[in-house]
């Protein structure tokens, strides 16, 4: 097949032109003849040759051409076309072009929209951008090419996996790649403005554009994750701290502590350091990432063959990128022009300040817990895995002062409070927000300390952030917007967790059962046919007004049976309802959920990542 | 100076952490069976592919030859590529081919084999893998080169290749 | 005398090593009560006591022997060397199937016996359970 060859070697030129950027970009910062002029075209077709690769892979899995292995190994005839196209990211292979395609595309708006920078530092971002392109072609290239071909061709393929044939596991990919690789511009911009000692408020203003972009991304990117979990895997939680998880959280946490730090350094020239010490950190952990889960490293049950080799590339390469960063920065790191003013304890800075101590932290805890047991594992030969009491013991007592600086901080002015004293409107607040989660828990007798104390931090952040929202005439509408988005996150996933009811029990046709007030009849079972699985569909009512039909389907190609829970959603509580096959046997394995506020987790992520998008418009009105 | 005592604590560290991650890499912590050279080959029955019937291992592996158990599947593509070493083999005089046909269907083994000839003297099913895992198998495909004792000679993990093909005829020799 | 900065300084200096000790100790302290340690049934037959930690059991679910009521499941671990019999009430996962891989998640009562509180299945694709396969063809 022609588009096999047309695939593999537009990657190949589009390699080579990396290089010769590379060089060009050398060869002007070493004989300062700093002209970048004639760049444009070269970054325009090292994006136009990934994206032909990149569409050409598209079209074998349309055709289903299964002399591709890539495709032979992902796709088959009978599944819906839109999963067809979207089987193209949901394997390793794909899923790095992609990356590198979204890369190479970001290179190319980066180089258009820098015109305000230093050549010399947008030369050297450039180098830093195609050393890290150059690393993702030649890992492409050698070792997960995804233009390999099968000989003979196959009739059929192997078929995607079912639990991955979803319109929302579709486009997650693409979203949460664009955060993840958004990072490298910044790590590239970070080390290139510090070796042309150029941290400062401009560099800060202008890479700020960048991590909002990546920011939004990974936000969006980790809630069509988590919604999908909610759904698909039929365990009714939106959370469960799984490695792959927390692989996408520690970016964002890391992102979301830098996002705050160039606001002080735009504001005050101050954290210049910090501020890249962190722009490293984003991009390492995102690359980490990748590490942990195309190696195969994380999974510790019952995996067949997988390839070491890839594995070892990428660790190479993350140490090398680790070991280089850090040489640089201990290089330049005491050329950072500081503002050496201390900051008075009561301003934003400070504030601003505590609260990235407490993101650090909790990305610390996220980070020891997914990587602990590969480290016990090598070096004691046990086999452990971290549960989720250990992250909810460790973050959640350390939330409560975290979200009282993120109320209290916004409404402090830059550089210094006036005078020491103790605003007393905000402590009458904080007390009446005591008495109220007091009273709330006490209804739902759930009175615990920490629970009592952690509902009235969220609230009080929840009432300052709505205060400003209706007071504050717009002044800063993005930040408040965001702030009271997480304050609404927090309540909800508060609420959600002590008030969800759950039943799981193993029930057959005819079976009745009282679960608090709820009476959840199984009335019957049916099964049906659709082109490419077959399903048992369970008809259960529930008070005699509810009727739910949760599924199992067996999937044909490959064989795997996934469960569909019906999920019944209000404004106020979801239902859930799921089942499960256990044995040909007249027993079905049914889940019952109430989860209160489940909507308003999604609603209040999507409200935060919209305050996140205001600030661009905001400063293109200006 | 201070910087540069900071610069080597983060550089033992890091290079700390490579280690560890590298070696995490090499020893894959799955849940496996174990690796035994020179062990004897637990026996086991199971269906043949054709007939359906159900023979014991050791009731094949008589005479004074060498026997070549080869795990496969229609599915896994290295099958494809080590079977011209499998065909070649099967033409050697001491060496008995035995397949081991893993969780496959059985339409597609059948189109497998008529696409690509038969090497196989005779092919057990491992419709659930259960018989490999058994055996001391990481996955498909994956070669033993037994004696009449059932004691494993050699255990090729992954496809056959030109390397290991002429191990196997110096040892058969 | 120190000036106001310094002193300030060095308070700062010490809350901070202070705070750092503080959540270095808490964060080992938490790992050490919460981490799971993995066990096949064999590694179980050679424990020289029964803790009472939650621990997962990994293998396969022995061909036969998964049995259902209405209150709960209970089926056999093996590693084709020991078995542990498990009981379980709770939901149960798509992959958890006889003759496949599973973990439990739960505590030991003795050598032969475990309760478990969750369980976890490993995904395999190109294995179905027969047993569900012809239920559906007779359909």
């Amino acid at each position: 097949m022609i588009l096999n060859y047309i695939g593999s070697y537009s990657l190949l030129f589009s390699l080579l032109i990396s290089a010769i950027i590379f060089l060009i970009s050398i060869f002007s910062i070493q004989n300062k003849k700093e002209s970048i002029r004639n760049l444009n075209k070269l970054f325009f077709f090292q994006f136009f040759l990934v994206l032909i690769s990149f569409l050409s892979l598209i079209i074998l899995f349309v055709i289903s051409e299964f002399s591709n292995t890539t495709v032979f190994n992902n796709s088959h005839t009978n599944k819906p076309l839109l999963y067809k196209i979207s089987g193209t990211w949901g394997n390793h292979e794909g899923s790095l072009i992609l990356w590198l395609m979204i890369l190479t595309f970001f290179v190319f708006i980066y180089f258009l929209k820098s015109n305000t920078r230093p050549i010399r530092e947008r030369l050297f971002t450039i180098v830093f951008q195609e050393i890290i392109i150059i690393g993702f072609s030649i890992f492409l290239l050698k070792t997960s090419n995804p233009f390999n071909q099968v000989i003979p061709t196959p009739d059929q393929g192997l078929g995607l996996n079912p639990i991955l044939q979803d319109p929302i596991l579709a486009i997650h990919p693409p979203v949460l790649y664009l955060g993840y690789v958004s990072t490298s511009l910044i790590f590239s911009s970070a080390l290139a403005s510090l070796i042309c000692l150029n941290v400062n408020r401009e560099w800060a203003s202008f890479i700020k554009n960048w991590i909002f972009v990546s920011w939004i991304f990974l936000t969006l990117g980790i809630l069509l994750g988590s919604i999908w979990a909610y759904y698909e895997l039929g365990w009714g939680g939106f959370w469960f701290w799984d490695p792959v998880e927390n692989i996408s959280l520690m970016p964002w946490l890391c992102l979301t502590a830098l996002l705050h730090c160039t606001l002080v350094l735009e504001k005050r020239s101050s954290l210049g350091s910090w501020t890249i010490i962190l722009s490293i950190v984003s991009f390492t952990l995102s690359v980490c990432g990748t590490f942990l889960v195309r190696s195969g490293i994380l999974n510790s049950v019952h995996t067949f063959a997988n390839d070491p080799d890839r594995g070892v590339y990428i660790l190479i390469f993350l140490f090398f990128l680790i070991f280089s960063s850090l040489i640089i920065y201990f290089l330049y790191q005491d050329k950072i022009i500081s503002n050496k003013d201390h900051f008075n304890f009561l301003s934003k800075e400070s504030s601003i300040l505590i609260n990235n101590w407490f993101v650090m932290y909790f990305l610390s805890v996220v980070l020891i817990g997914t990587i602990y047991p590969i480290f016990l594992e090598v070096l004691s030969n046990e086999k452990i895995s971290v549960g989720p009491p250990f992250f909810n013991k460790l973050i959640i007592p350390f939330l409560i002062p975290f979200l009282i600086f993120m109320a209290i901080g916004p409404n402090l002015k830059w550089i210094k409070a006036k005078k020491f004293k103790i605003p007393i409107r905000l402590s009458i607040l904080l007390f009446i927000n005591l008495v109220i989660a007091f009273l709330v828990l006490k209804i739902f007798d759930e009175v615990t300390l920490k629970l009592t104390l952690l509902l009235t931090a969220s609230f009080y952040l929840f009432f300052i952030t709505f205060k400003d929202l209706i007071k504050k005439e717009y002044k800063n509408i993005s930040q408040t917007i965001s702030h009271f988005g997480f304050s609404l996150l927090i309540l909800s996933i508060i609420l959600n967790s002590f008030l969800s009811k759950e039943i799981i029990t193993n029930l057959k046709v005819g079976d009745e059962i009282n679960f608090q007030e709820n009476i959840i009849k199984f009335k019957k079972i049916e099964s049906s046919f659709s082109s490419n699985y077959q399903s048992l569909i369970g008809y259960f009512e529930i008070n005699n007004k509810h009727l739910f039909t949760p599924e199992v389907r067996i999937y044909d190609q490959p064989e795997v049976i996934t469960s569909e829970a019906d999920i019944k959603t209000n404004l106020f509580k979801d239902r859930f309802l799921v089942i499960n096959l256990v044995k040909d046997n007249d027993y079905l394995n049914v889940r019952y959920q109430e989860k209160p506020l489940m909507i308003w987790i999604w609603l209040s992520t999507i409200l935060i990542t919209i305050g996140g998008s205001l600030s661009f418009i905001k400063k293109y009105e200006k | 100076m201070k910087n540069k005592y900071l610069l080597t604590i983060f550089i033992i560290f890091f290079t700390f952490c490579f280690i560890i991650l590298f070696k995490g890499l090499k020893n894959p912590n799955t849940y496996q069976p174990e690796f035994n050279q020179n062990r004897v080959l637990s026996d086991f029955t199971s269906t043949e592919f054709f007939s359906d019937e159900k023979i014991k291992l050791s009731t094949i592996v008589t005479d004074e030859k060498y026997y070549l158990i080869n795990i496969w599947a229609s599915w896994c593509i290295p099958c494809r590529k080590e079977h011209k070493f499998l065909i070649k083999l099967q033409k050697q005089e001491k060496i008995k081919l035995i397949g081991i046909n893993y969780k496959d269907k059985f339409k597609n083994a059948k189109n497998f084999l008529n696409d690509f000839e038969n090497p196989y003297q005779i092919i057990f099913k491992d419709k659930n893998g259960i018989v490999s895992i058994e055996l001391g198998a990481y996955g498909v495909p994956e070669t033993f080169l037994i004696n009449k004792n059932l004691q494993i000679i050699k255990k090729i993990i992954g496809p056959i290749n030109p390397k290991t093909y002429n191990e196997i005829i110096e040892i058969i020799k | 005398m120190y000036g106001k900065k310094v002193k300030l300084r060095i308070l700062f200096l010490v809350i901070l090593l202070s705070s750092i000790v503080l959540t270095i100790f808490l964060v080992l302290k938490s790992l050490e009560e919460n981490v799971i340690y993995f066990l096949s049934p064999t590694d179980v037959k050679n424990l020289n006591e029964i803790k009472y930690d939650k621990i997962r059991v990994g293998g396969m679910v022995k061909n036969n022997s998964v049995k259902i009521n209405s209150q709960k499941i209970t089926f056999i671990i093996t590693d084709f060397k020991n078995e542990i019999n498990v009981t379980y009430s709770g939901l149960v996962p798509n992959l958890f199937q006889e003759d496949k891989g599973v973990v439990a998640e739960g505590f030991l009562k003795d050598k032969n016996y475990f309760k478990a509180e969750k369980i976890l299945a490993k995904h395999d694709e190109n294995y179905m359970p027969p047993e569900i396969k012809e239920k559906l063809g007779e359909k």
